[in-house]
């Protein structure tokens, strides 16, 4: 019998009831270039799935469609930079780190251009396979010195982040899922560059998470809540420069702390908040929820979620486990 | 033929610009010296064109390298910066006696040219960029109304990136006459010979066939620079590129026309060169 089908076009991974809202990015982008004059809209041949049909129609003075042609991109947006403009240049995750990280590194992160990368379909949201999933992009630009790493969970925050980053001068990468967004908080609850949000305590420790995994980790907590399992949530925007302060004041109650990133466990949020952690000095169960090292694959989003144990079924699992762990039980079947 | 002077614009003479190019040849052998190999087949040879650029062409103020008028130069392949340094303190950005430094642990004249000294417009050892970031500059300077123009000199080993060739696709899409790239054809890469290592065959052909205003030349010859450099400003429809056929090592006759990426200069040598370099 045939699979069902599950590449649905928003690429959905949370309930259907989620409240959302399309195009977050496009439009805060466009809002914020008729305000500003500085800014310009760099492209690759990808104008309408990065949003920018938008800004294009809008400003065809400040939009450039480079073609498919990535290296010259990021070089190009180094140059416009240089000369006062702010480039926001828009592509998916995977072009904007893999393809192209030598001109990132050296064109955009080390003269600490004005550059806003803008990588879309991050890690599993992506039906295209390895070569359209960014698995590994979060690793790469977080080891870049000076660079920014930001990750919306929710559309209302997409706006005030942008502006932030515009207010910000010097280079930055915000990776983001495309289309739909879930809408979770106020604007007023997006924290600054480099703080976390706080976004319910909980008695029995934290689950940290970045993008769409926030939206997955609040329906984990109703199932953790369900078996009696109180876990706390943080909102972490921006990996780089990661809330090092609000990791090691979490760390340090000693209880199970989960990271959750649509990402390789290898480099990403996980990475950073073990960092952390370890250097801390506290000590408590850990867990880091992701891509395991392994290449993933074409299909549709929720099948690939279930699949990779990015699920929210699978969030509530590895918590559970470690909050057994730290009670000394075995986990509720 | 060349242009007038102005506060910003020296317009020397080729005559001029000849004894600018021998000076900017002694340092480059009295930079590469100290360290005993080096970069010197490449200073040498781009010694005309530099010249050509800094106390002709460029529009640009030594006391204020950053200076948002100014004509911008790109040096592609960065490992020429040795050429490039010598230009700038001749032109006035910095002592000349600074040049010692060149190479040494701390200072900002690094091997390969880095954007720590000023007046280096971008860090481009890492080849197949520096035309990019010319395009970008170009597209920013014309969007503002600026008159300013970029000036990118490329290697023909460079030219192998395939970087480069999205760049050339883009400088035509978008109609930059403002941008002049100048490749340095020496015939040399680290292996040996371009021609053997990658024969790129007919290289104007290339640029042209990517609608490129291509203006094909003899890269020591400062008329020919000159009138090469009128002929792009007066070109509206494009970008303009400069096939310049050098020679490595150009005016010391012991390394002259010697493909070697990463030149030998033992002391002998060094002061046999700047005997011949005297005038």
């Amino acid at each position: 019998m045939r699979a069902p089908v599950t590449i649905a076009k928003s690429g959905a991974v949370w309930r259907e009831s989620t409240p959302i809202a399309s195009k977050a990015y496009g439009r805060a982008l466009l809002a914020l270039a008729e305000a500003d004059p500085r800014i310009v809209c760099l492209g690759a041949d990808l104008t309408g799935p990065t949003e920018t049909d938008l800004f294009r129609d809008r400003l065809p003075d400040r939009f450039f469609n480079l073609g498919v042609a990535e290296a010259n991109l990021m070089c190009v947006a180094s140059g416009m930079a240089r000369t006062g403009d702010i480039p926001f240049v828009n592509t998916f995750g995977v072009f904007a780190s893999r393809r192209s990280f030598d001109q990132v590194t050296l064109q955009i992160a080390y003269p600490r251009a004005n550059v806003k990368l803008v990588g879309f379909m991050p890690g599993l949201t992506s039906p295209g396979g390895p070569t359209h999933q960014a698995t590994d992009d979060v690793a790469m630009m977080r080891a870049l010195p000076g660079m920014v790493v930001m990750e919306p969970a929710c559309a209302t925050h997409v706006a005030p982040m942008l502006a932030a980053l515009v207010a910000h001068d010097g280079p930055a990468y915000m990776r983001i899922k495309r289309g739909d967004l879930p809408l979770l908080f106020t604007a007023e609850t997006c924290p600054p560059i480099g703080k976390g949000q706080v976004v319910r305590r909980g008695r029995d420790g934290w689950i940290l998470a970045s993008g769409v995994m926030v939206t997955l980790a609040l329906e984990a907590m109703e199932m953790l809540a369900e078996q009696g399992i109180e876990a706390g949530l943080v909102n972490l925007p921006t990996i780089k420069p990661l809330d090092v302060a609000l990791v090691a004041e979490l760390a340090g109650e000693g209880k199970p702390m989960l990271v959750a990133e649509n990402h390789s466990v290898v480099g990403g949020l996980g990475s950073a908040v073990a960092e952390v952690i370890a250097e801390s000095g506290h000590a408590l169960p850990f867990g880091r929820l992701g891509v395991e090292d392994v290449f993933a694959e074409g299909a549709g989003a929720p099948f690939l979620f279930d699949k990779y144990g990015l699920s929210a079924g699978a969030i509530a699992g590895r918590f559970a486990t470690l909050s057994a762990r730290n009670r000394g039980m075995s986990p509720v079947p | 033929m060349s242009r007038a002077p102005s506060p910003h614009r020296l317009a020397l003479d080729a005559t001029a610009l000849a004894e600018k190019a021998r000076r900017l040849r002694r340092h480059v052998v009295r930079m590469v010296a100290p360290i005993g190999e080096g970069y010197a087949g490449q200073g040498l040879g781009a010694a005309d064109i530099l010249a050509a650029l800094y106390f002709h062409e460029m529009a640009y103020d030594p006391d204020d390298p950053g200076w948002e008028g100014r004509d911008r130069f790109i040096l592609s392949p960065a490992h020429y910066g040795v050429g490039l340094f010598a230009a700038l303190a001749e032109r006035g950005v910095m002592p000349v006696q600074e040049l010692a430094q060149y190479g040494t642990d701390g200072s900002p004249m690094e091997i390969i040219a880095s954007e720590r000294l000023p007046g280096v417009e971008a860090t481009c050892g890492s080849l197949g960029m520096g035309l990019s970031v010319g395009v970008g500059m170009g597209l920013s300077l014309r969007r503002h109304g600026s008159a300013s123009r970029v000036y990118v000199l490329i290697g023909d080993g460079e030219m192998q990136e395939g970087s480069t060739w999205e760049a050339a696709m883009s400088a035509v899409n978008f109609g930059l006459s403002n941008l002049c790239a100048i490749v340095d054809v020496n015939d040399m890469q680290v292996d040996g010979a371009t021609t053997s290592v990658m024969n790129m065959g007919d290289i104007a052909a290339k640029w042209r066939a990517f609608g490129w205003n291509t203006i094909a030349l003899d890269g020591h010859d400062l008329d020919a620079l000159l009138a090469a450099f009128v002929s792009a400003r007066a070109h509206g429809a494009g970008p303009t590129v400069l096939v310049a056929d050098t020679r490595p090592g150009r005016g010391v006759s012991a390394l002259e026309g010697r493909k070697s990426h990463f030149a030998k200069l033992p002391p002998e040598l060094a002061a046999q060169a700047l005997a011949e370099l005297e005038g």
